[in-house]
């Protein structure tokens, strides 16, 4: 890591990470975990009030200006921390805003977004499907939405969500208000800090975002900047085991020094640098201006099985330490399948991945 | 394959069409009902000789073979009854206590007591420095005239929050090799200077506790076993039953009917070939370990022993529960994620960890597999030969 932009990155994560480290303790965290939808308000007050929303949009919307490998960088912090906050909703979807050919109509919202005056659900999962159906069962008709959406991370805390709903049969991006035409259902979830909801539209008003490229946009900018999230997290359960099998000790020894254990340490560790280095390596392309459904169906499933991996074997590491809610590693078991479900489970972007690779293969 | 045992499955299970459906678990019970219903459910088969079928009968069993007891079980587990909560106290802590006891009268007064439920035996051996290394255990008993003192903490002690009776194993010697050195004992879990502390697991329960001693005052007639044999009375614990039947194996027709009842990207999901790997691997291993429960069956019935491979079960559950789990999330989707009863995927999922670290973690029983089965020599142990209170 070299470039300039790196310093960048490298203060303003830093910065979020001391205060993150300094507001947030484990309590607060496992308070959140109680109860069904739970959000950090006070903590996205703050996160507001220091410009994080906007860290990585442009100055012209009220932006920090800085760009997406400063956010990969924050996103590691949070997924590091377990902390929960729309960032990545806010920076995605403001960005595909920006770029819709009905900009200008979109505008106002990209401005809320970057200000953190509204916070956004991406919410593209329907019900009944693991993954994205070629034509989602929502609907739009005219300028108005009828169907809904599964349970989505922010969607009980945000005056927005983005989804994805036919028109004339074909998948287009709406943006959508959360207002009386929305019911949202919340329910008691393995993980309940992601402030998550159903959603149900009876006539919903909702504005198209227009362009050919929306759609895949948020799907694939939202994947690369998760992966990070999960890469932060997977290489937070490290530490913590790699930490525990240096003190705790069993037959005399530090278990570390057992061949499982260091075998596990190793595994996890290259489950975590393939996932770092498919996600560096869509971050690059990204950077150019080039980003390949490749590079970020990569990124996206191995950052999938870092994370779950590491926080399985992380508890495993722990023995019957791993299992107390005390203790902090089922945060990350359960953080670790929710992004891993949130936006299309593994096998749908196998496919993904699979049919780009067959239609480029050459012969 | 052998008709008395067959006319004892058809009676067993008329008489659980008869009986269960008055101790069924119910969604939303505390712990404090499901308590009183487990203990209903044991004092009915205690009536019906199905409590303890493998005890004698003056201690209140029904002093049938390990075969009676496998059949029920497998009976039993057909039915949503409570059958968690006396595992230990009737499989491990009472036999142990019946076979070494040192007064015949007292295991005849608390022999029926736990078989009917009435009363409950803990088990504490873990600390929080002797879990896989069972033989390191600090607590110590200190013998004074008659009488032992015990100090110390055990930790991950079940149910020791509703138990009458403990079985504990304590560091009688410290200046001997560390199996050396201990002792075994039976304690009254009302006994002044014992304090509970119950454990909270993530999943929810609250079975485990912290248990601490604090000059636990014991007569030397509740020692069971040799001073200084304990080692070998708690491998009698571990091994009394020599074949647990485990419930737990991955629900492989409800995945199968989720996969073909959800889709992946407009797909029905029972055409991803990963998903289909995977419950073609689900399958293969359950039925190599049908065929392994089989067999163990026919040699306990043939008067011998089950084969090594037994040993395979355990370590195979918590995987295939973790892998099952995961597989009904990710088909799912984001509606995997709900919690509670309406996902058991999830449920499983969540309790995947724990039967892959209780009785035995994976990497403990994969050494002994190595070991034990297949006579590889043992890692290197720097422990080994030196007095307790010289290890570092
Ligand atoms: C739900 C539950 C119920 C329990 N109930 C009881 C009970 O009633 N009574 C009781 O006494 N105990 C009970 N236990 C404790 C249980 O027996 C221990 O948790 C278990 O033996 C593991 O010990 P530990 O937790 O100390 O982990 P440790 O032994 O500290 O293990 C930590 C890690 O080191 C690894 N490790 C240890 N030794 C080796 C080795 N030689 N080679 C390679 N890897 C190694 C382990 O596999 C694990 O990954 C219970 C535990 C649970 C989870």
């Amino acid at each position: 890591m070299q470039s300039s932009a790196q310093t960048a990155d490298e203060a303003i994560a830093r910065e979020i990470e001391r205060v993150i480290a300094s507001e947030v303790d484990e309590p607060r965290l496992k308070a959140l975990l109680e109860s069904p939808a739970s959000f950090d308000l006070p903590l996205w007050k703050l996160a507001v009030e220091q410009g994080w929303p906007g860290l990585s949009l442009p100055t012209d919307i009220g932006g920090l200006g800085l760009g997406w490998r400063d956010l990969a960088e924050v996103a590691q912090v949070l997924g590091h921390a377990t902390v929960s906050l729309p960032l990545i909703q806010a920076t995605v979807v403001a960005r595909v805003l920006m770029a819709a050919d009905n900009a200008q109509a979109l505008r106002p919202h990209a401005d809320t977004l970057a200000s953190g005056n509204a916070i956004v659900s991406v919410a593209l999962m329907e019900p009944g499907d693991a993954g994205l159906a070629p034509v989602p069962n929502l609907t739009l008709k005219g300028d108005t939405l009828t169907g809904a959406i599964a349970s989505a991370p922010f969607a009980n805390v945000a005056q927005l969500a983005l989804v994805r709903a036919q028109r004339n049969g074909k998948a287009v991006l709406a943006l959508v208000e959360l207002n009386e035409a929305v019911t949202r259902h919340t329910a008691a979830l393995i993980d309940n800090a992601r402030a998550a909801a159903s959603l149900e539209f009876t006539e919903a008003p909702a504005l198209v975002v227009e362009g050919a490229s929306a759609l895949g946009d948020v799907l694939a900018l939202s994947a690369l900047m998760t992966a990070f999230e999960q890469i932060g997290g997977a290489a937070a359960c490290l530490e913590l085991a790699k930490s525990y099998a240096m003190e705790h000790k069993a037959f005399g020894q530090p278990i570390g020094a057992f061949q499982a254990i260091k075998h596990k340490m190793a595994d996890i560790y290259t489950a975590i640098e393939i996932a770092r280095g498919c996600a560096l390596e869509a971050l690059q392309e990204l950077e150019q201006g080039s980003l390949s459904l490749e590079a970020t169906a990569a990124a996206r499933i191995s950052a999938s099985r870092a994370y779950d991996f590491a926080a399985q074997e992380a508890i495993q590491t722990h023995g019957g330490m791993g299992i107390t809610w005390e203790g902090f590693l089922h945060h990350h078991y359960r953080r670790a399948r929710s992004l891993a479900l949130e936006l299309g489970s593994t096998a749908y972007w196998r496919n993904l991945l699979i049919d780009q690779l067959v239609a480029g293969a050459k012969v | 394959m052998n008709p008395e045992l067959d006319q004892y499955r058809e009676e067993c299970r008329a008489w659980l069409n008869e009986n269960a459906r008055h101790c069924l678990l119910q969604d939303g019970m505390t712990l404090d009902e499901e308590i009183a219903l487990a203990r209903k459910w044991q004092a009915l088969k205690a009536d019906a000789g199905y409590a303890a079928i493998t005890l004698p009968c003056e201690y209140g069993g029904a002093g049938k073979s390990e075969l009676h007891k496998i059949v029920f079980s497998e009976e039993e587990m057909q039915h949503r009854v409570p059958r968690q909560y006396f595992i230990i106290s009737l499989s491990n802590a009472l036999p142990t206590f019946l076979h070494y006891g040192q007064s015949n009268e007292l295991k005849c007064e608390l022999g029926p007591k736990a078989v009917r439920g009435e009363q409950l035996w803990c088990q504490m051996f873990s600390e929080p420095g002797a879990g896989s290394d069972l033989a390191a255990v600090r607590t110590k008993a200190e013998k004074d005239g008659d009488d032992w003192i015990i100090n110390g903490q055990k930790l991950w002690t079940s149910w020791a929050q509703i138990a009458d009776w403990g079985v504990i194993l304590t560091r009688t010697d410290p200046t001997v090799p560390k199996h050396k050195g201990l002792s075994y004992f039976f304690v009254n879990m009302k006994s002044p200077g014992i304090e509970v502390r119950t454990l909270k697991r993530f999943t929810g329960d609250q079975d485990l506790n912290e248990v601490f001693f604090n000059d636990v005052r014991i007569p030397d007639s509740q020692r069971l076993g040799e001073v200084n044999g304990g080692f070998m009375v708690a491998i009698h614990t571990l091994m009394m039953e020599r074949y647990a039947v485990s419930s737990v194996n991955a629900p492989l027709d409800e995945i199968i009917e989720l996969a073909k009842n959800t889709k992946v990207g407009g797909e029905p999901a029972i055409h991803d070939s990963a998903i289909r790997e995977t419950i073609a691997d689900t399958f293969i291993e359950q039925q190599g370990l049908r065929n392994i429960h089989r067999r163990a069956v026919q040699a306990i019935s043939d008067g011998g022993s089950p084969g090594p491979e037994g040993a395979i079960r355990k370590l195979l559950m918590g995987e295939s529960l973790l892998r099952a789990g995961k597989l009904a999330m990710d088909l799912l989707g984001a509606e995997g994620l709900r919690a509670g009863s309406y996902n058991r995927f999830a449920k499983s999922w969540l309790n995947a960890p724990v039967l892959r670290i209780a009785g035995g973690t994976d990497e403990v029983l994969k050494n002994t597999v190595a070991e034990r089965i297949l006579g590889l020599p043992q890692e290197m142990r720097p422990d080994k030969g030196k007095a307790f209170n010289e290890l570092p």
